[in-house]
């Protein structure tokens, strides 16, 4: 099942205070990718999350779900938010409860579900998610990484198509945050579509299928990763950064040490093995410094 | 507070169904409350702080202190009671003169201030033995399997919760003005504490406007349902907190007289 699950068309979106949080803003969101947004502070994307769950309501533009135009009445908004559902970046408003299991038990049983049914799913939330060694702890004890878990789980249990993660790796420690890239991986090859928004250029560039830019409310640029993270002249504009592979792989290239026509590579593992068979074909730094010494001797 | 919590969650009767517990200290409580005897009072007091000790497992050294709370409060109240001045010679007040005045303590003062703090300390031992043994969640569980109104059930849940995000709050404000010289003096303190207060206030608003926004994503429709843990009730259990509270209760009774001197 291809095509898009979710649309965004043209959205104006302006808090009541008057700030102009969206302003024209259009995109698509293919079923079953892995969606990463960059932006800098402010550039609009909680607030476009909240749009996608129907929390807030555009002022101008639609957004839609399964081709379908968002309504807001209760009916149509508890179906959108059954199937779209938001990790967001601070655990503590997430979590409501001092008790995991009862925080995690809460969005199934919004779905109507009996109490048999719950336990299932909650049982299911704690184990995909690995908390299951603290699910009778107070959600007041757990640290920052094991509380997110709780609130990924508490989404997780509902079962949605689409999951959305407000900045899920920040504030992480590395280890913690890659078991949680893990972790994401593991729910889009359930066939979930996964969304993430994050400041860190080297996780989008490596995880994402597809990258959006925002700015200001809009969408400054999209694509595939490479795509994205060639186009210097725009990541200048919008302050953004290039990932360390990028870096290293343009470096090598523009000096002879990789072909002009050498592929990009997404991961470290993939650059690494580039560089590695290129040292194979070619000449060693060694025999350089052997051939010079070579050289001094003849005077 | 935080120490409590954690007992609540890892003790010895955690398995125990929080129904028996909060009847345990419930009608022990009202026991020590209605009971006429000093005696009664403090057999309930000595009874539940060897069961928090003994059985609960709460170290002694901290159920001691926790105790020492609620005396100071206690020290304070009933010295008024306890105390009276007299400006003749009263036979009546065993004290001291003062400057022309009597300053001392009467029989009929002395009997009621002890069974004060009795009464006092025995209710708090029964509300200690319940919330050092069972976590807030479960007591608010057994609370709405009693009909107390959704409304109030789900406001614990979700103060209770919050205590913790607030304490949070007020440590990092707290971490973050001392680290700029904050309350350095007397008045600093004075402007520094107001400030604490009041962004502490505003962060409390943006939290609850968030929690409605997150619980709403969760398809939060205006009632929260969640799992309680199951937990099986014992006869055996339920009888012997009977037991107890039976023999109690006719200590209470027959010492009734005793303390009429
Ligand atoms: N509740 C609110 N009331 C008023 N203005 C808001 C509110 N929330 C966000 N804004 C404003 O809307 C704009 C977009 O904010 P948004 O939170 O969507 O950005 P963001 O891309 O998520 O930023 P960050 O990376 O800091 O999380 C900002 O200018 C912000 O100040
Ligand atoms: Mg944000």
């Amino acid at each position: 099942m291809v095509g898009p699950i979710l649309e965004v068309v043209d959205v104006h979106f302006a808090y009541p205070d008057g700030t102009q949080a969206l302003a024209g803003m259009s995109l698509t969101i293919e079923r079953g990718s892995k969606v990463v947004f960059l932006g800098p502070n402010g550039a609009g994307k909680t607030t476009l999350f909240l749009q996608l769950n129907g929390i807030l309501r555009p002022s101008q533009g639609v957004v839609r779900f399964d081709g379908n135009d968002l309504r807001y009445d209760r009916r149509s908004l508890m179906e959108l938010r059954k199937n779209v559902g938001i990790v967001f970046q601070d655990p503590d408003s997430q979590i409501f409860s001092a008790s995991v299991l009862q925080d995690i038990s809460f969005g199934p049983f919004n779905l109507g579900m009996s109490e048999e049914e719950v336990r299932g799913r909650v049982q299911g939330a704690l184990a995909a998610v690995g908390i299951e060694s603290i699910a009778d702890r107070p959600t007041h004890f757990l640290s920052l990484g094991q509380k997110k878990r709780v609130a990924i789980a508490g989404v997780l249990a509902m079962e949605p198509q689409v999951i959305i993660f407000d900045e899920p790796t920040s504030s992480l420690d590395p280890k913690t945050a890659k078991q949680l890239l893990i972790l994401l991986d593991d729910i889009s090859r359930d066939g979930k579509t996964v969304v993430i928004s994050t400041h860190d250029v080297d996780i989008a560039y490596s995880w994402a299928d597809r990258v959006y830019v925002l700015e200001s409310g809009r969408v400054a640029d999209a694509g595939t990763p490479q795509e994205i993270f060639l186009d210097e002249a725009m990541l200048e504009r919008v302050d953004l950064t290039q990932p360390w592979i990028v870096d290293v792989w343009r470096e090598l290239r523009d000096n002879g040490y990789l072909p002009p026509n050498a592929l990009l590579p997404r991961t470290k593992s993939a650059l690494l093995a580039l560089i590695r068979s290129r040292l194979c074909h070619s000449f060693r730094i060694t025999d350089l410094v052997s051939e010079r010494a070579a050289i001094n001797e003849r005077g | 507070m935080i120490h409590i919590d954690q007992y609540a969650y890892a003790n010895r009767l955690r398995a125990v169904h929080p129904g028996e517990k909060l009847a345990f200290a419930a009608i022990t409580a009202g026991i020590c409350l209605a009971s006429p005897s000093l005696i009664g009072q403090l057999a309930i007091l000595m009874t539940m702080a060897a069961a928090t000790v003994a059985i609960v497992g709460i170290p002694w050294r901290f159920y001691l202190k926790l105790m020492l709370v609620p005396a100071a409060f206690l020290l304070a109240g009933i010295v008024t009671v306890a105390v009276s001045f007299s400006s003749q010679p009263d036979p009546g007040l065993h004290g001291i003169d003062l400057w022309g005045f009597a300053v001392g303590i009467r029989d009929r003062d002395f009997v009621v201030a002890s069974s004060l703090v009795a009464r006092s300390l025995g209710t708090v031992s029964c509300l200690y033995f319940l919330s050092l043994s069972t976590p807030m969640v479960e007591i608010i569980g057994v609370l709405k399997r009693c009909r107390v109104p959704a409304v109030l059930v789900e406001l614990m849940t979700i103060i209770y919760r919050f205590i913790f995000v607030l304490m949070e709050t007020t440590r990092q404000i707290h971490t973050a003005q001392v680290s700029r010289l904050g309350y350095h003096s007397l008045s600093a303190s004075y402007r520094d504490l107001g400030q604490l207060t009041s962004c502490l206030f505003h962060r409390s608003m943006l939290k609850s406007q968030m929690l409605f926004v997150t619980l709403s994503s969760r398809c939060y429709s205006g009632e929260i349902r969640v799992l309680e843990p199951r937990r099986r009730l014992s006869l055996r259990r339920g009888l012997l907190i009977g037991g107890i509270d039976a023999v109690l209760l006719a200590v209470a009774l027959a010492t009734r007289g005793w303390q009429r001197w």
